[in-house]
């Protein structure tokens, strides 16, 4: 069955359990409140967000000589460079490498990437077992559903529905929902799962253009475990990725996991720059889109985003809808202003899955104008036709009102007396006002500003 | 044309106008062994203090399981491990001691490079992990720990801050996720 077409509706379903919606509301705002706890530690936190913003944005303005800087400079250090321009083109280049390294059995930690990719159908497809190792991907992955988060994938899910995951797939005991053994049992099975794989696949936080690194960032250790196990790694990164120098490293490590969770920085910060004599080390770099990103003035500081996850924390409208309703790899204000650009019919309801209070813009570690490039892609779908008629036509019958003194007037008369005198089950009809839906209608003042105002002293000076 | 050619063909049509590169200052701050421990230990760690490194075996000693299987070059071990060694062995191992080359204090981790691991999975695979740090290497920030590095983080190094962890279950901490079940860090004079 595929989901409902817009976000309000996909939301409708999330809303249905209401004791589940207060409970992800008010986790993903204690998550929001420890990143300010970290934040407000941090007396340069502000400077950080500035140089991180800049760093970014020149990054970009030369990314096309820092991309070639980075290949050559990895190329010099033993690791195989490799280029897609699409999700196909990505897929099939992994795909290649795993088969011509004879292997069977792939281990994953988190990248969503390949989670935008849909690598892992791919590869299962052609034979190949592939194990998110992240515990979080981890029961996701055999629950088959996509990830409702880009820091904590499994957040829309509560320990009773892992405990039963765990039961059917993994044998533990029916009824278990102790976080701390049902975490054990994850480290059981997977510890099997990094022993017998040959290929290790990682995402890539950074990717260094001076030295040709990549940095992977974790709290569980599952990359540095599976890349120390496997034969051949294969790190898979956006082409924005990229900083220009390892010392950038400083205000990026800062600044990610102060912004996500609150921890002053990930439990592994990891610098993969060359494989071990004997093994292999591949960096797939993806455009999927990007390159297109890039060129839309109003919409190319998307790119800058760096995952943390905290424009979701501390969405309103994303802690009382939950992940899966935006419907794209990547939820969320940030999400809403990247999918657009991948398939702006698909995705046309998202930007508006916004109150536009800007709390996204205040907490982004690399200052993305998250709530002004929403505004701006309404302003494109409006264009494009894309808004659906009950919001276009609304909106040009109120700014004609609005441009007319005469006919707000009017209107403002109207309504005043029509709110006293529609009855309740008139205003509140089902199917006729959607706006009326959990909310009741104002009590009607008894005159309009403009009355008043005119009823008032003039100022005493003048 | 290649996928190379054109995705960079396509960069440099789309990039903006440039943007300068910002100097980015050091920022400096507390130094102390306190604040690194503090740090750490609110990551999960543990330090130890040691009067010298003549003391470092018999903490080691005191501090685990004398039937504990120890993978170290730097206390007697119990199994030889080099960068050959198989991950089935790897996997028995209930301890690894290595050498950190310094400590961060604003954020209690500790830079472990590639050559003090003995092998690549040692510091995630053996079920803790102790390192040795010196108490006089500490920095204040990533700024300063970065400046260390001078640009060279050799083949593969790891920041490491505290045992292996995850929330993923409702956002309830459990220490133990994939790596190390605990880390102490061993703070030499």
């Amino acid at each position: 069955m595929s989901p409902p077409p817009d976000h309000a509706q996909r939301s409708e379903l999330f809303l249905l359990d209401h004791e589940r919606t207060t409970w992800h509301d008010e986790t993903l705002w204690f998550v929001r409140q420890k990143r300010d706890r970290a934040a407000y530690a941090t007396p340069e936190f502000q400077e950080l967000r500035r140089l991180a913003s800049d760093l970014k944005d020149h990054t970009l303005s030369r990314l096309a000589q820092y991309l070639e800087q980075f290949e050559a400079a990895a190329l010099a250090n033993g690791v195989h460079v490799h280029w897609a321009a699409d999700a196909a083109e990505h897929n099939a280049l992994v795909l290649g490498i795993v088969q011509r390294a004879g292997a069977r059995r792939v281990v994953k930690s988190k990248s969503m990437l390949t989670e935008e990719c849909h690598l892992n159908p791919h590869l299962l497809a052609h034979g190949v077992e592939v194990i998110d190792s992240d515990l979080g991907e981890r029961i996701i992955q055999l629950r088959a559903e996509p990830p409702s988060h880009v820091v904590l994938p499994a957040i829309h899910l509560k320990k009773e529905d892992v405990g039963e995951t765990f039961w059917q797939h993994l044998g533990t005991e029916k009824g278990l929902t102790d976080p701390q053994q049902l975490t054990e049992a994850a480290r059981q099975h997977l510890r099997e799962k990094f022993l017998a794989a040959e290929v290790a696949i990682s995402g890539v936080n950074f990717a260094v253009a001076e030295t040709g690194s990549v940095v992977v960032c974790t709290n569980e250790g599952n990359a540095d475990l599976a890349i120390g196990l496997a034969r051949v790694h294969i790190a898979c990164m956006g082409l924005e990725k990229l900083v220009p120098r390892l010392a950038d490293l400083a205000v990026f490590t800062r600044l990610l996991t102060r912004s996500a969770t609150g921890q002053p920085i990930t439990t592994y910060t990891s610098h993969f720059t060359r494989p071990q004599p004997g093994r292999e080390m591949h960096v797939v770099i993806v455009d999927n889109g990007r390159s297109q990103q890039l060129g839309r003035p109003d919409f190319r500081a998307s790119l800058k985003c760096i995952r943390c996850g905290a424009c979701m924390n501390t969405c309103p409208v994303y802690r009382r809808s939950g992940g899966h309703s935006y419907d794209f790899t990547i939820p969320g204000p940030i999400g809403a202003i990247l999918s657009p650009n991948i398939d702006m019919r698909k995705h046309a309801s998202l930007p508006f899955a916004s109150t536009l209070c800007g709390s996204c813009t205040d907490v982004c570690p690399v200052r993305i104008d998250i709530h002004s490039q929403l505004y701006k892609w309404r302003q494109v779908l409006g264009a494009a036709g894309l808004v659906p008629a009950s919001k276009q036509y609304g909106m040009r019958l109120l700014s004609r009102v609005l441009a007319r003194p005469a006919l707000f007037r009017l209107g403002g008369a109207a309504a005043r007396l029509g709110l006293r005198l529609v009855p309740h089950a008139l205003s509140h009809a089902p199917g006729y006002n959607p706006w009326a839906i959990a909310r009741e209608l104002p009590a009607p003042p008894r005159q309009s500003f403009r009355q008043w105002y005119a009823h008032q002293s003039p100022p005493a000076h003048e | 044309m290649s996928s190379r050619a054109r995705i960079l063909a396509a960069v440099r049509a789309s990039q903006p106008a440039p943007h300068s590169l910002p100097p980015v200052p050091t920022f400096r701050g507390d130094i102390s062994a306190a604040k690194f421990t503090a740090m750490l230990e609110a990551s999960g760690g543990r330090v130890v203090r040691l009067p010298g490194l003549g003391a470092l075996a018999a903490t080691v000693a005191g501090l685990y399981p004398a039937d504990y299987r120890v993978a170290s070059d730097l206390v007697p071990a119990t199994v030889p491990v080099t960068c050959d060694t198989p991950g089935a062995e790897l996997a028995t191992l209930d301890l690894a001691v290595l050498r950190g080359a310094f400590g961060v204090a604003e954020n209690g981790c500790v830079w472990l490079p590639e050559a003090a691991m003995l092998h690549r999975a040692l510091p995630t695979i053996a079920q803790h992990l102790a390192l040795v740090v010196p108490a006089t290497g500490l920095v204040a920030t990533m700024h300063q720990a970065y400046a260390r590095l001078a640009g060279q983080p050799g083949g593969y190094g790891v920041f490491l801050a505290g045992p292996s962890k995850t929330a993923d279950i409702e956002q309830s901490l459990v220490i133990g996720a994939h790596g190390a079940r605990s880390l102490t860090v061993l703070l030499h004079d």
